[in-house]
């Protein structure tokens, strides 16, 4: 059996950051299904958002007040505080580790105007943000190698909780097929979020839900899952990422008419509007015939910014529009759509990334998470751009250091080694044994489609009722597929068979939540119920499994400094 | 057709031959030649290690010789080629830059404009449809039954972004001329990696071994020459051709030719006439090959 | 219809390597990971490859296309296909092991990465707030911090296919975005490192990881630069250093190179065993009357030439 005082399952932002903090006093193992590098973090392009205050007077509390109305004001207050706080010191320390961020003449990082920010707060590496970061992080954690083990292409299957507490993982070595049960006194997710789950989405294909779902299976809730974020510009029909930066940078959006159409839907902020705003009113132009050529897409128009500025700041969006539709944004706009970008939900846990099982706190001992699998939540209804990366490093700091401070003080905890390593090889057997004609392909295509359409920007009681049987549908017909690599050496497919199972399942947790929120709010909007209902649903929701269903719960919003107003922009 | 011949260094130093092969098979071709008596050497990639704002300049004040020739310029070396490309570029696509160097070179009496003039390898401009229609009627003597392996030289080729050269992986300007001078074409992943030439001197082994692996290759696809467009390809692969079989303990002896001297031979000279006696590696066995098939 | 020519292996399975093709008419647009999804999703479950984001930044799906390294998800199926070829050809990437079909080992490359101690190395305590660093300073690493690591140049390094020794283009693009990065202190000490046999000057200039790196990171371009950095810090005593001095030395005496000189030059006067391996191929070149003229004849003008020379401080 595997041994580390504190495991860490994920290995982007929010896990790397948590190994530099453990690995100061305690043996760490840093576990992910990719390479570190390779962490789907990289993927965010815009910026990092920290009150520095190097272009324009800033404060933490504007940076809070414009995190809480951006949330529709479903953020935990106290939580929001801490993190806003904590912002600057956290981008500096990156900076002495070496990130490569993008200067202003006088040498200072330079900082750009983001969706819902009232002061131009994102620093940035050009349009490579994420990517900068990782890779100071990842470089540190080379560097840290003697108390840093990393275990690339491992995948993890399911928590071990024994006693009330957690004291390990089962995981697998793809390389090798080999089932291995980690021990450990603190175990933390960073495994990030799920978008994979609809049909269009910026996500990459390891975005699959794959930490959230095996807290779940261990009777931990999930929080808020309904509130997922649309990114108003991912590539039409790919949702291929083109960051926010580019209309932080100043890029216009038009519809089929070629009007600016955010002076209808957010006249202050036009096109630097929060994301859920901006999603909803390009597929309402949509909807309407508005779209590109009668088309279900929008034109980020980045013309009139000129080639300079565009090869200095947005170089990479410019190459991604070359490389996958032939289209250079320089000479003409590039189609956009509102694409499957971020959740807001995920698993619960304290202002110090310990989990917790219920609208009291009580936390699952030994239990931590950071980044997008986790729900603090800062972000409430809606997250702002670059409040992301801020988030996993912020959290992803903090919570190592609650892993380490209770790793310090704890022992192994109990593992029963032969029983938990049997449940994972049943699952894999079971699979193995499934000898139907059901498509993988088609389940996964017809689960993406109907997420897409019934549980989208735009929801309502029919379609999401509608949306919760066909995905109930697909989860029996999942039973009846058929695996054609029957190896043990490197099979993608059968890991790709896991985590569809983990998707369906998180497909209905989503929609069965949306369904019960009988209002709208950030990025949930229900057009049966247009209004936000702070007297009904102000509050957090939490699923659990009930022998085999679904239960739901609340936990309350913490109200600090703002309370709830109209939110206009 | 008449050009500004750039020789390079290497054709008017170690591989004479080249010149020679060069001159007689322009003449014999009626493609007249300025020599660029004042060109500098093109930096080889060498003297950009050092400076490479001072490489850009020197060859600015080249490309400056040869505008003020009236004349598209001319390599005979894919190195020089290449490099000569990559300082164009660089000027070329940044005026502020352009105009730096430009004062520089206006004490000396020079200046690039830059659009004027081409630079062209010899065989880009036998590769043209005009340069094809010149061989196919000068041709005296057919290359029939001779398995050549074309060997491009990599700064010809990549980066393509700088070099400009059309299809950098599959290039076929070599064969295309081969075909035309009768020969056979002999494909071979190698013909378009490089000959260890620039590592010579650091790191031997894996020089020899990068020659080497082309020359089995080559002899492996049935080839009865390799023949090159860059003197330091024919240093590498002919020169130490001897170092090269006894570290890899094979023996293949394979003819390595200048294009020049595969050119010339179609037209008739004789291979004293154009250097091949000068070559470490016996080019003997190709004239019994030519004599099966006259 | 397209055929993919796809190189499978899998030693669970069989000892060889094989081909095997699968035909799919793709839509316009498709990249060649849209192809490979739809042939293992639709046609064939135990195809094998590596991917994640599909938006050319994770650096997973690094494969050869016809020969040569790229990025699956960056490249059109449909520039695949050329001069009228209906097949597409996929294989894993070179230089490297393979496990399966198109999934290669790592292994090498990382250590490779971790010889270059790739992290800011500062002897200063950082200040409060963020080190500056100008716009300019920025874009000398600019580049180099785009790359991946997805393992495409590494893969078609000419270098590297007959020497395992060297540390490889993606290694020294990691190194030189640390020479190039102005907080760095560590300079000298890596540029030492990076002289050593095996380093920098094993380089074969061949542009070959340029032409495939996928992003704007291009290996060779950095390795010039550290090159640069190396004379500059009077890193000289070894070869490549010394053949760098030489030759522009030469040049700037006459215009051109003097091949009699350089190479004894760059062996150094105290490198008998260097000296020693000059002497057979030097000795076959006299017999055949391929030695360069000893009366080295600078090119006409030469003076403006040195002028130029003395302009660039050099």
């Amino acid at each position: 059996m595997i041994k580390h005082d504190v495991l860490i399952v994920g290995a982007g932002l929010a896990g790397m950051r948590a190994a530099l903090e453990v690995c100061k006093e305690l043996d760490v193992g840093l576990l992910t299904k990719v390479y570190p590098s390779r962490s789907h973090s990289g993927a965010a392009q815009g910026g990092i958002a920290a009150a520095l205050g190097n272009s324009e007077e800033d404060s933490w509390e504007e940076h809070m007040f414009d995190t809480v109305k951006g949330g529709d004001y479903l953020s935990d207050q106290d939580a929001v505080e801490e993190y806003v706080k904590a912002a600057p010191r956290i981008i500096y320390e990156l900076e002495h580790m070496g990130c490569a961020f993008s200067r202003t003449e006088d040498g200072k990082i330079a900082q750009r105007s983001f969706g819902g920010h009232s002061k131009p707060r994102a620093c940035f590496s050009a349009d490579r943000t994420g990517h900068a970061i990782l890779h100071a992080l990842h470089e540190q954690v080379l560097k840290n190698a003697k108390s840093i083990k990393i275990y690339s292409e491992w995948y993890m299957h399911q928590l071990v909780i024994e006693e009330g507490r957690c004291s390990g993982v089962v995981v697998s070595d793809i390389r090798t097929g080999e089932v291995e049960v980690i021990h450990a006194k603190a175990v933390i997710f960073a495994t990030g979020g799920y978008g994979r789950v609809f049909k269009i989405t910026t996500n990459a294909f390891a975005s699959t839900a794959d930490g959230a779902m095996a807290a779940f299976h261990a009777g931990i809730p999930l929080e808020d899952p309904e509130f997922v974020q649309f990114h108003p510009s991912g590539l039409y029909r790919q949702g291929i990422l083109f960051s926010e930066a580019a209309r932080g940078e100043g890029g216009y959006l038009l519809n089929g008419n070629g009007d600016r159409f955010m002076e209808q839907y957010a006249p202050s902020r036009m096109e630097l509007a929060p994301r859920d705003i901006v999603a909803r009113a390009e597929q309402s132009e949509i909807d309407a015939g508005r779209g590109v050529n009668g088309e279900a897409c929008i034109h980020l128009d980045l013309r009139h910014l000129g080639e300079a500025r565009i090869m200095e700041r947005l170089p990479q969006i410019r190459q991604l529009g070359i490389d996958f539709i032939g289209v250079d944004c320089v000479k003409d706009p590039l189609p956009i759509q509102p694409s499957a970008h971020y959740s807001m939900g995920g698993i619960p846990t304290d202002m110090h990334g310990q989990v917790v099982i219920d609208g009291d706190g009580t936390p699952m001992e030994g239990f931590f998470a950071a980044g997008e699998c986790a729900c603090v939540s800062v972000h409430g209804a809606n997250r702002l751009g670059t409040n992301s990366l801020l988030e996993a490093t912020v959290f992803g700091e903090r919570t190592g250091r609650s892993a380490l401070e209770y790793a310090k003080n704890a022992e192994f905890g109990k593992i029963n080694e032969s029983h938990e390593k049997a449940r994972v090889l049943n699952q894999i057997e079971e699979i193995f044994q499934r000898d139907g004609s059901e498509s993988y392909n088609d389940i996964r295509n017809e689960m993406k489609e109907v997420m897409m359409d019934k549980c989208g920007v735009f929801r309502d009681a029919d379609n999401l009722k509608s949306c919760v049987a066909a995905i109930q549908g697909l989860k029996e017909r999942c039973k009846k597929g058929k695996v054609t690599d029957k190896g043990q050496l490197f099979n993608t497919e059968v890991y790709e068979i896991i985590e569809l199972g983990n998707m369906l399942e998180m497909a209905e947790i989503i929609a069965t939540a949306a369904l019960a929120r009988q209002e709208s709010r950030g990025g949930h909007y229900r057009t049966d119920f247009p209004k936000r209902d702070d007297q009904e649903f102000l509050k957090h929701t939490l699923v659990y499994p009930k022998n085999g269903e679904l239960e739901l719960k609340h936990r309350p919003v913490v109200i600090t400094r703002y309370q709830p107003k109209e939110r206009t922009y | 057709m008449k050009f500004a011949l750039f020789t390079g260094c290497v054709a008017r130093g170690a591989t004479r031959e080249l010149m020679l092969a060069t001159i007689k098979s322009a003449e014999a071709l009626g493609i007249d030649f300025v020599e660029m008596k004042s060109a500098t050497c093109c930096g080889a990639g060498v003297v950009s290690e050092k400076n490479p704002v001072l490489t850009d300049a020197l060859n600015a004040r080249t490309f400056a010789l040869a505008e003020e020739q009236g004349l598209d310029l001319v390599t005979i070396c894919s190195t020089c080629q290449g490099n000569l490309k990559k300082s164009e570029c660089h000027l070329d696509e940044d005026v502020e830059y352009k105009s730096k160097i430009n004062h520089v070179l206006k004490d000396g009496g020079h200046q690039y404009e830059g659009g004027k003039i081409k630079i062209k390898h010899f065989s880009n401009i036998l590769a043209t449809p005009e340069g094809k229609a010149l061989l196919k009627a000068k041709i005296k003597r057919p290359l029939t039954g001779l398995k050549t392996a074309g060997f491009y030289g990599c700064y010809v080729l990549r980066p393509s972004e700088l070099s400009e050269y059309e299809d950098p992986d599959n290039p076929k300007e070599l064969e295309e001329l081969f075909e035309i001078l009768g020969a056979t074409p002999i494909y071979y992943p190698s013909r378009i990696k490089c000959c260890g030439f620039p590592i010579i001197m650091m790191n031997k082994e894996a020089s020899h071994a990068m020659a080497g692996n082309a020359l089995i290759e080559a002899v492996e696809g049935g080839a009865d020459c390799v023949v090159t467009g860059c003197p330091l390809c024919h240093l590498s692969l002919d020169s130490y051709q001897p170092e090269i079989e006894s570290m890899q303990k094979k023996h293949y002896s394979i003819p390595i030719l200048h294009l020049p001297q595969l050119v010339a031979l179609a037209l008739g000279f004789s291979p004293e006439e154009i250097g091949m006696d000068k070559h470490i590696v016996s080019t003997v066995g190709l004239d019994k090959i030519l004599a099966q098939h006259v | 219809m397209a055929k993919f020519r796809i190189k499978r292996y899998n030693p669970e399975k069989q000892a060889d390597a094989y081909y095997e093709e699968y035909d799919y008419d793709f839509p316009e647009g498709a990249t060649l990971l849209d192809c490979l999804n739809h042939i293992k999703w639709n046609m064939d479950g135990t195809l094998t490859y590596r991917m994640s984001c599909r938006s050319a930044i994770c650096g997973s799906c690094g494969m050869k296309g016809n020969g040569h390294a790229l990025l699956a998800c960056q490249r059109q199926a449909a520039h695949l296909l050329k001069d009228g070829s209906d097949t597409i050809t996929i294989e894993p990437l070179g230089n490297m092991p393979v496990i399966k079909d198109l999934v290669t080992d790592f292994q090498q490359f990382w250590d490779k990465v971790d010889q270059v101690k790739p992290y800011l190395k500062t002897k200063d305590k950082p200040p409060e707030k963020e080190r500056e660093q100008s716009p300019h300073e920025f874009r000398k690493i600019d580049e180099a911090t785009t790359c991946i690591m997805c393992g495409a140049c590494y893969s078609d390094c000419n270098v590297l296919e007959v020497d395992k020794n060297f540390l490889g283009p993606a290694a020294l693009a990691k190194a030189q975005r640390f020479v190039g990065d102005s907080r760095d202190q560590a300079t000298r000490e890596r540029i030492k490192e990076l002289s050593k046999p095996g380093g920098m000057w094993d380089c074969t200039h061949c542009g070959e990881c340029v032409e495939r790196c996928p992003k704007p990171a291009e290996p060779f371009y950095r390795i010039k630069e550290l090159m640069a950095v190396g004379l500059k810090e009077g890193v000289t005593n070894n070869v490549g250093a010394r053949h760098a001095l030489s030759f522009v030395k030469s040049v700037k005496h006459s215009g051109r190179l003097n091949e009699n000189k350089i190479p004894v030059e760059s062996m150094g006067y105290f490198n008998i065993k260097g000296l020693l391996d000059l002497v057979p191929v030097g000795l076959r070149m006299l017999l055949k009357m391929k030695i360069p003229p000893i009366i080295h004849k600078p090119v006409d003008d030469v003076k403006d030439v040195q002028r130029i020379f003395e302009e660039f401080g050099e």
